[in-house]
């Protein structure tokens, strides 16, 4: 009977380290890739390599955050990159054109809630299933910075005088305490959306939209209005991005963010890794964003360019999936 | 409990045993469904199942015909034992059925819906002609009034349920099961039923006959079982017992289960409806509730009652007047059915009640969330602490608050569905259905707190099949049949068989009803009208419009040079089409194609040849659909996300294939023709596509593989009830979008003089996807077309061509062609009122 009850807590024990493994092997995987990285490459894990990647990687997180809140909901939001975009290209163009710091900073805000409201009355209020409706919003943003930019002139700021540009490209370039002040600003929106997430009434009922509409509907949740305001939150987090992109960068033209778009639903899905159900949280969002970050920038150290980097992220998805479909129950 | 089935005293020597049943057990976890039945069905007669909801009808019926495989006993048919794994095995087996409400896809005409899953092919095509006659003939026998080439989503429900049993007839049945079939017939209608029935009698077929309605049932069968909690409880020729001894017998003696009723002081009236009706389901429904009163519901499945309860709690639209304390009540919402004092605990509560990914303290909390936030910020310590209270004194089990709520049982669900309304704010409580599936204990306890609520001074309203229930419960009890409610009595007094007496009587149904029906069926708005043809005339207008502003739009060589620009999209736009019939999705289709234009011309470059460059790739494209198709069926991964994967996969490939370079090609003239040759006037890539959509045209419409590719997309499960596979039909559709797309890409290297060293797979990609989605606008029946996407994409190409003309910049392009596509697509969705969920993730 001993022996049997010692076979027993060690199947258990088997089975604990089968289940934790299951859970976080795919983050460890990630973990081995970059040290097999740094160890062909140390100049990849040096800290001013480091530093260089998280302050690359923060525009690729503010739209993935936003992004992750619609696709919980099940909807999607092909809009982003070209509202990343056309923050940019307002923000610039609003210095070039001699307006207030303050204004570079606040308008394409604006912008991003009217895009996000657009996109949700689409869907929400209007039924047009998310894929169409952001793809038509997005060929409208698309023309729309055409239109301004006169067919793709960037909007270039590092031409401007210094003090037009001084506080704008703070942002962009300097740090708070040594830290960039981009990584702050990105870390303020993850909390934020974390928080909107997790915290309040609007993340619990999204969640319950996202999960099993009808029953939310039935418990006198406003799905329309949960829905719609994913595509809000979206868009400011776009929109965010691209203030942030053009205070780094100094230049913003159309398309400039559009390889981003693939990124983003690259980190999102890459994401579910990290949460234990497979499931689409904020914080696996975060790690998603560094991995595809950190992958990009040490397949570039190796001499490894495009092509591999696309079918690396193309296969870890595949992985990321498969190994989420081994979790679920059957 | 256990009664010995009573034997007929008549020789069974004479009438052959058609279909027998030896201890048939079926077991879910935690119920045992059906308990040891032993059953004879002889050959030819009509033979009736009976029992009350939950004795196990369905289940039996389902383990007949394949549905379910029994946890333990042996079925035989004709003496000899079978096995079914399926549907279609039993349908071999000549057992047939009619379920009610059967699913049908209803995109599909009648003739297809009949034939699905066992389609007359000649020569490799479906023999729509030999079909249709049949088809005609099964109706006419039904007496249907609808041709054989109507839309079954045009259909009432009653002329679906004489589609289903037309379709059942065409089968050549040895043994036909009906499920509630004259549930939503007319009179009329049921009468011609019943004379088909027993046509069918005479010629030797056996007829298993499942019904509530005990007065058909006497005038038509030969045998009665009654089914009771899992158990045969006895069978009996119908002249040798009467209806009483039958409802006897369906109720069983008392339980001396303990009803936790109370006498609770009632108040004034606080919920009144008049005149309230919902589509056809609820018909003028009046009815008044006092605080502290219970009134029962009692009815049969079908009877309306679940339609009362949504139109009250405002999630369907509904005529009438209702009054709540003498406030008038009309939400159009849930939530301001919520506002004013309802909470309903709807019958399904895995699906409409719980959110079953979320926990318990989640699902408790859900109605009321507001009311622990400030500013939208959750106050976590006072939800915590308000949910806490709410799972002692509801004696959730285990009493987690962080459990996901999917795994606990049917009674601790059911109470996180009703104790998440405990929180003093509401005046009315609709209790749908609120304990099947639960044990005893649970049961008691749901009983207990619907007192607590009538105690604290609301009305409720308890829906329920469990008559023995309801008059334990209930103060008084309407009973509702067919939309209407036929009689509210006391329930002190009251008995469980003079209910069911009621419930199942067969007073005549509305004459008039039928009539509404088919004036609905024959009636044609304007606004359907322009849900058919509205894209098509607002197409034509646009283009009118370019031709009259630029006179040179429509001269003959632009025409073909629209022609020609716009046949590239299409071919690819027609590979994901394909991919969609089936209902999957494919992001990879602008990568796969460019890969496949990248390697045709590396091995054309490469002196290799032409066949060997298209043979190429197309062998791209088609392993590119076993993957996505792989991907799909074996790993589960959703079809948008596995693609993605793919498209990455395809974008990667083509880069390292091409070192990043453009591979132009030089002197191929042959190759180039493909792409760049004209007939005549008439460029040869549309001679190609004219080519693709007829085949495509040909495999999706009038061959087999493509019905059922496309019966899976529009209505799985109507597809798999007919025994049609799904991997098979996904499979399927893959790979033929696989080898289009390849297909597409050679064209492509050979229209633009070899592959870009662009990844351009995305534009691609999004242009298909606008061309697919507007040519759905263009069917009749809004389904993917083949030819609505070719044209689609033509129009979308002309459309660019005609603004260019028009001197418009070609930075509007886009946006123009983005504000087409969301107007095309709102004209089919508008009236669905959904919210735009993507469900293929």
């Amino acid at each position: 009977m001993s022996i049997d009850f010692a076979a027993r807590s060690h199947d258990r024990l088997l089975s604990s380290l089968v289940e934790a493994f299951r859970a976080y092997g795919a983050i460890l995987g990630m973990v081995a890739v970059f040290i097999v990285i740094a160890l062909i490459k140390p100049s990849f894990g040096h800290v001013a390599n480091i530093e260089n990647v998280l302050r690359q990687c923060t525009v690729l997180l503010m739209m993935s955050l936003g992004l992750t809140l619609v696709l919980a909901m099940r909807g999607v939001d092909l809009c982003v990159a070209q509202t990343v975009d056309a923050a940019a290209i307002m923000s610039a163009g609003l210095l070039v054109h001699g307006a207030p710091t303050w204004l570079a900073f606040t308008a394409p805000l604006v912008l991003g809630v009217v895009i996000g409201l657009l996109n949700g009355l689409l869907t929400a209020y209007l039924g047009i299933p998310a894929i169409i409706a952001t793809l038509g919003m997005m060929f409208v943003v698309r023309s729309g910075e055409l239109i301004y930019t006169h067919g793709s002139d960037p909007q270039i700021l590092f031409t401007l005088p210094d003090s037009t540009t001084q506080v704008f490209f703070f942002l962009g370039r300097h740090t708070i305490a040594g830290v960039p002040a981009l990584i702050v600003l990105a870390l303020i929106v993850f909390f934020a959306v974390y928080a909107l997430a997790t915290r309040t009434a609007f993340g619990r009922q999204a969640r319950a939209v996202g999960f099993n509409v009808r029953a939310a509907y039935l418990a006198g949740i406003d799905t329309r209005r949960v829905f719609a305001a994913g595509f809000v939150v979206s868009g400011v987090c776009a929109a965010i991005a691209g203030v942030a992109m053009v205070s780094r960068t100094g230049i913003a033209m159309p398309r400039g963010a559009e390889p981003l778009l693939l990124d983003a639903f690259t980190a999102v899905y890459l994401g579910t890794l990290a949460s234990r159900g497979g499931a689409m949280t904020i914080p696996g969002t975060l790690v998603g964003t560094l991995f595809v970050s950190f992958l990009s920038n040490g397949l570039t150290m190796l001499g490894l360019g495009a092509p591999f980097r696309f079918t690396l992220n193309g296969l870890f998805i595949l992985l990321a999936m498969a190994v989420g479909a081994l979790r679920r129950p059957h | 409990m256990i009664t010995s089935p009573v034997q007929d005293r008549r020789p069974a020597t004479d009438i052959a045993t058609v279909l027998e049943c030896r201890g048939i057990r079926k077991s879910f976890p935690g119920v045992l469904a059906l308990d040891g039945v032993d059953l004879s069905i002889r050959q030819g007669e009509i033979h009736a199942f009976v029992g009350q909801n939950g004795a196990g009808k369905s289940t039996l019926v389902k383990v007949l015909t394949g549905v379910y495989a029994p946890s333990g006993g042996t079925i035989l048919v004709e003496g000899k034992p079978v096995r079914f794994a399926s549907p279609a095995d039993a349908e071999a087996a000549g057992i047939v059925i009619v379920h009610q409400d059967q699913q049908m896809v209803g995109q599909f005409d009648v003739t297809r819906n009949v034939f699905l899953g066992r389609e007359i092919v000649s020569g490799g095509l479906l023999d729509f002609k030999t079909m249709r006659a049949e088809t005609e003939a099964a109706l006419s026998r039904v007496g249907a009034s609808f041709p054989a080439t109507a839309l079954v989503r045009d259909l009432t429900v009653a002329q679906r349920a004489l589609a289903a049993i037309a379709a059942a007839l065409t089968r050549a049945p040895r043994i036909l099961i009906l499920d509630e079939p004259t549930a939503s017939l007319s009179d009329a209608e049921a009468e011609q039923l019943f004379a088909i029935l027993r046509g069918l009698k005479e010629s030797g077929v056996t007829v298993i006959y499942i019904s509530h309605y005990l007065d058909e049932i006497f005038d038509l069968v030969d045998r009665i079982t009654v089914l009771r909690d899992g158990r045969l409880v006895s069978t009996h020729a119908v002249d040798e017992t009467s209806r009483q001894a039958i409802i006897d017998s369906m109720v069983g003696r008392a339980l001396s289960q303990l009803y936790p009723k109370e006498p609770i002081p009632l108040g004034e009236t606080a919920l009144t409806v008049d005149g309230l009706s919902q589509g056809r389901k609820v018909r003028d429904v009046s009815l008044s509730v006092r605080r502290g009163e219970i009134l029962g519901i009692a009815g049969l499945v079908g009877a309306g009652r679940t339609e009362l309860a949504m139109a009250l709690m405002g999630a369907a639209p509904r005529n009438g007047l209702v009054q709540l304390h003498g406030q008038v009540s009309r939400p159009s919402s849930p939530r301001a059915a919520k506002a004013d004092g309802f909470a309903l605990i709807p019958e399904d509560r895995r699906h409409e009640g719980l959110v079953t990914e979320l926990t318990v303290r989640e699902n408790l909390s859900l109605p009321t969330i507001s009311r622990f936030a400030r500013l939208g910020w959750l106050n976590l310590r006072a939800e915590r602490a308000w949910t806490a209270g709410l799972i002692e004194r509801l004696k959730i089990v285990p009493p987690n608050p962080r459990q996901i709520t999917r795994n606990l049982s049917g009674g601790n669900q059911q109470k996180i569905v009703i104790g998440r309304w405990l929180s003093g704010a509401s005046k009315v409580f609709i209790f749908d259905e609120p304990t099947t599936g639960v044990d005893v204990g649970s049961k008691v306890e749901i009983y207990r707190q619907m007192t607590e609520v009538a105690r604290a001074g609301a009305a409720v309203i308890f829906i329920s099949s469990d008559f023995e229930e309801l008059v334990g419960m209930c103060d008084r009890v309407a009973v509702m049949r067919k939309g209407h409610i036929l009689e509210t009595l006391p329930a002190e007094g009251l008995d469980v068989p003079q209910l069911m007496a009621i419930a199942t009587s067969g007073e005549p149904a509305d004459r008039a009803d039928a009539l509404e029906d088919e004036a609905a069926v024959g009636r044609r708005s304007l606004g359907a009208l322009l849900t058919r043809w509205g894209t098509v005339i607002g197409m034509l207008v646009v283009l009118a419009a370019i031709g009259i502003a630029a006179p040179d739009f429509l001269a003959p060589k632009n025409v073909f040079d629209v022609i020609k620009q716009g046949s590239l999209l299409a071919l690819i736009a027609l590979g994901l089409t394909s991919a969609l019939v089936a209902g999957g999705f494919d992001m990879s289709v602008g990568a796969v194609s460019q890969f496949a234009a990248n390697l045709a011309s590396g091995t054309i470059g490469g002196g290799l040849g032409m066949a060997a460059g298209i043979g190429l790739g197309v062998g791209e494209g088609f392993l590119a659909g076993l993957l996505n198709a792989g991907l799909v069926l074996l790993f589960r991964i959703p079809p948008f996300v596995a693609t993605l994967g793919t498209m990455f996969v395809a974008m990667g490939l083509s880069l390292l294939y091409n070192h990043g370079q453009a591979l132009t090609l030089y002197d191929q003239p042959k190759f180039f023709f493909i792409g760049q040759g004209y007939f005549g006037p008439i460029p040869f890539i549309a001679i190609l596509l004219l080519i693709v959509v007829a085949i495509l045209h040909m495999l999706f419409k009038h061959t087999r593989t493509g019905v059922r590719m496309y019966a899976v997309g529009e209505n799985l499960a109507a597809a798999q009830l007919r025994g049609v596979s799904r991997p098979r039909a996904v499979l399927a559709s893959f790979i033929t979008a696989g080898i289009i797309l390849g297909f597409a890409g050679t064209v492509l290297a050979a229209y633009s003089y070899g592959a870009s060293a662009l990844a351009t797979g995305f534009d691609f990609l999004i242009s298909a996807l606008a061309a697919a989605f507007l040519g759905t606008s263009l069917s009749r029946t809004g389904e993917l077309s083949v030819i609505g996407t070719a044209i689609a994409a033509i129009f979308l190409a002309g459309l660019a061509n005609g603004l260019v003309l028009l001197g418009i910049s070609n930075l509007a392009l886009p946006g123009i062609q983005g504000l087409v596509l969301i107007l095309s697509i709102l004209l089919g969705v508008v009236h669905k009122r959904g919210i735009g969920q993507v469900l293929i993730f």
